[in-house]
């Protein structure tokens, strides 16, 4: 077996913890069913492309993105967990390299990404299964999602657990940027709606770019901004991906 | 096996900001035997254990581990050797079992030999009644039994033992050693290992190499270096006397002390120490003092390693 896939395997293993599943699952399906169809009297139809989604639909849509990033941070927790505990050490003195591990950790988030899109994508299907209009790129656009999203937000979580010892100064400053992630978004709320300098700053959030393209695969409205937005987020995750390469390649025992 | 060298290294050096940490050292360590690391804190040996494990890269040097350039070639290295790092390691999450479990997986070691390992060694590091309790929830001398234990789910030539027996009790430490004595017995395994615990070296080690500010002082193995560093021997003859009355009959005799520790002790510590108790026993006879008890000190590696190393401090100094 690749040591890639033996570093994966080992990753998964430690990473599904009853209340991590409670995380990727339960608390997206609230969202969905609970915020989506309470706030439909506040929030009307929402026009994508188009289309005009109900809310429901937009946001389990959107919760989609919103649980792939949410699983990219098993790669910092497995990262700064395996320096506080000694393991980062223990693996990097046997027979793998660190891009062994720092593959291997990309592959497990998209991995987890992905089942966890999946499974959200068929808990929400009946939610907007009436403006869902699968197209040939729709399946491969929601695979293109996972992966990128697992790279550029792993990166993210990877570069925080490089330089953050103290489980404090971690968990704050994982939360505080996936929590503006999650709600400076289009994830939740149409940009329409928003003041125009939270709109703007919406565009400055990968994430937002990540739920247009999910929902554009799953709503069929692809356009040449989306493919922009594709644009922007694979240079996004690769210079991210470097960034968090070297700093875990320099990282002291 | 025991004619080959596991560890060769040549003019090795490491610094951190300037600071020497390893100076240009010379090691040969032969196939097959258990060789022991010693040295105070901040000596360097932490560091030239992460320079053999290839987890460092040296400023300067050679380093051939099982004949394989560890500079060049460190992923070959790590394939052939365990190593069991002075800090604890662990993922809190798994249970003992799974911990051993996984080890083996991560090592590429097939499910069949895996699980009936992982029976063994939860037998033989006494496991077997927390084998289904979680890493976190152990005590630190029970982590740092499963710590030991996993690096014996793979195959290897070479093991690094950094200070193996931290938070061990006793009993558990014996058994440590003598699973270790074993092992190199019935498989020609080389384990270097560092301790603080000169007892265990003695027990343990086949040579012995004591480093201090980065430069090994002397390689042998611990007879000899008894032999060598040992010259010196205490005796001490508990009398029935006055410390005043003692020490107006013995002043002439050198390397002798008297003390009150509930009783008089007269303590030899000499070179010559027969000769020395020779004089005294003497003089003692002619002046009606009668012997309670008389006891020679064994010159142990404690001893020796204290006046190694303080004797390379006075010569830095």
């Amino acid at each position: 077996m690749h040591p890639i896939i033996r570093l994966v395997n080992r990753n998964i293993t430690i990473s599904i913890n009853p209340g991590f599943l409670i995380w990727q699952v339960i608390f997206p399906l609230i969202y969905i069913f609970v915020a989506g169809f309470a706030y439909t009297s506040l929030i009307d139809n929402v026009s994508f492309g188009n289309k005009s989604l109900t809310y429901p639909a937009f946001l389990a849509s959107g919760m989609i993105g919103f649980n792939i990033m949410n699983s990219t941070l098993v790669s910092g927790i497995i990262i700064w967990n395996d320096r506080r505990h000694g393991m980062f050490e223990q693996i990097m003195s046997g027979p793998f390299t660190r891009s062994h591990y720092i593959i291997s950790n990309i592959v497990t988030i998209a991995i987890v990404g992905l089942i966890s899109a999946g499974l959200i994508t068929a808990v929400g299907y009946p939610v907007f299964f009436e403006s869902v209009e699968f197209t040939l790129i729709t399946i491969p656009l929601i695979i293109f999602c996972s992966i990128i999203g697992a790279i550029l937000f792993g990166s993210i979580a990877s570069i925080i657990s490089t330089r953050i010892r103290s489980s404090e100064g971690f968990n704050v400053i994982i939360n505080t940027a996936f929590l503006f992630f999650a709600f400076v978004s289009t994830a939740f709320y149409p940009a329409s709606g928003a003041p125009q300098p939270l709109a703007t700053i919406f565009y400055l959030n990968p994430l937002t770019y990540l739920v247009d393209i999910i929902r554009a695969g799953i709503f069929g409205t692809i356009t040449e901004f989306v493919i922009l937005e594709m644009a922007v987020l694979v240079i996004l995750a690769s210079i991210l991906f470097i960034i968090a390469t070297k700093l875990l390649t320099k990282l002291d025992f | 096996m025991m004619n080959m060298s596991s560890i060769e290294v040549h003019s090795l050096s490491k610094s951190y900001n300037s600071i020497l940490a390893v100076d240009g050292i010379d090691l040969n360590v032969k196939s097959g035997q258990v060789f022991g690391f010693l040295g105070p804190n901040g000596a360097g040996k932490s560091t030239l254990i992460k320079l053999l494990t290839t987890l460092i890269q040296p400023n300067n040097g050679k380093i051939s581990i099982l004949g394989i350039n560890a500079i060049k070639q460190p992923l070959s290295v790590r394939k052939k050797i365990g190593v069991v790092l002075q800090q604890p390691s662990y993922e809190p999450t798994l249970t003992v079992e799974k911990s051993l479990e996984k080890y083996g997986m991560m090592w590429n070691v097939d499910k069949k030999i895996r699980k009936k390992r992982m029976e063994e060694l939860l037998a033989s590091f006494e496991l077997t009644t927390i084998r289904k309790k979680r890493n976190e929830d152990l005590s630190i001398g029970q982590r740092r039994r499963v710590q030991v234990a996993r690096e014996f789910m793979h195959d290897m030539d070479l093991l690094f033992l950094d200070e193996p027996t931290v938070g061990l009790d006793p009993s558990a430490r014996r058994k440590l050693l003598d699973f270790l004595k074993n092992k190199v017995k019935e498989t020609g395994l080389t384990i270097f290992y560092t301790t603080h615990v000169l007892t265990e070296a003695e027990y343990l080690c086949d040579n012995i190499a004591i480093i201090n500010n980065g430069k090994i002082i002397t390689v042998n193995s611990p007879n000899e270096l008894k032999k060598t560093f040992g010259k010196e021997k205490t005796i001490k003859i508990h009398v029935t006397s006055t410390i005043e009355e003692l020490k107006k009959l013995l002043q002439e005799i050198p390397d002798c002390d008297i003390e009150e520790d509930g009783g008089i002790i007269i303590t030899i510590h000499s070179t010559n120490s027969e000769i020395v108790l020779m004089n005294v026993l003497k003089i003692l006879n002619q002046n009606n003092i009668s012997i309670e008890d008389l006891s020679a000190v064994p010159t142990n590696l404690e001893e020796i390693f204290l006046k190694v190393v303080s004797d390379s401090n006075a010569s830095n100094n």
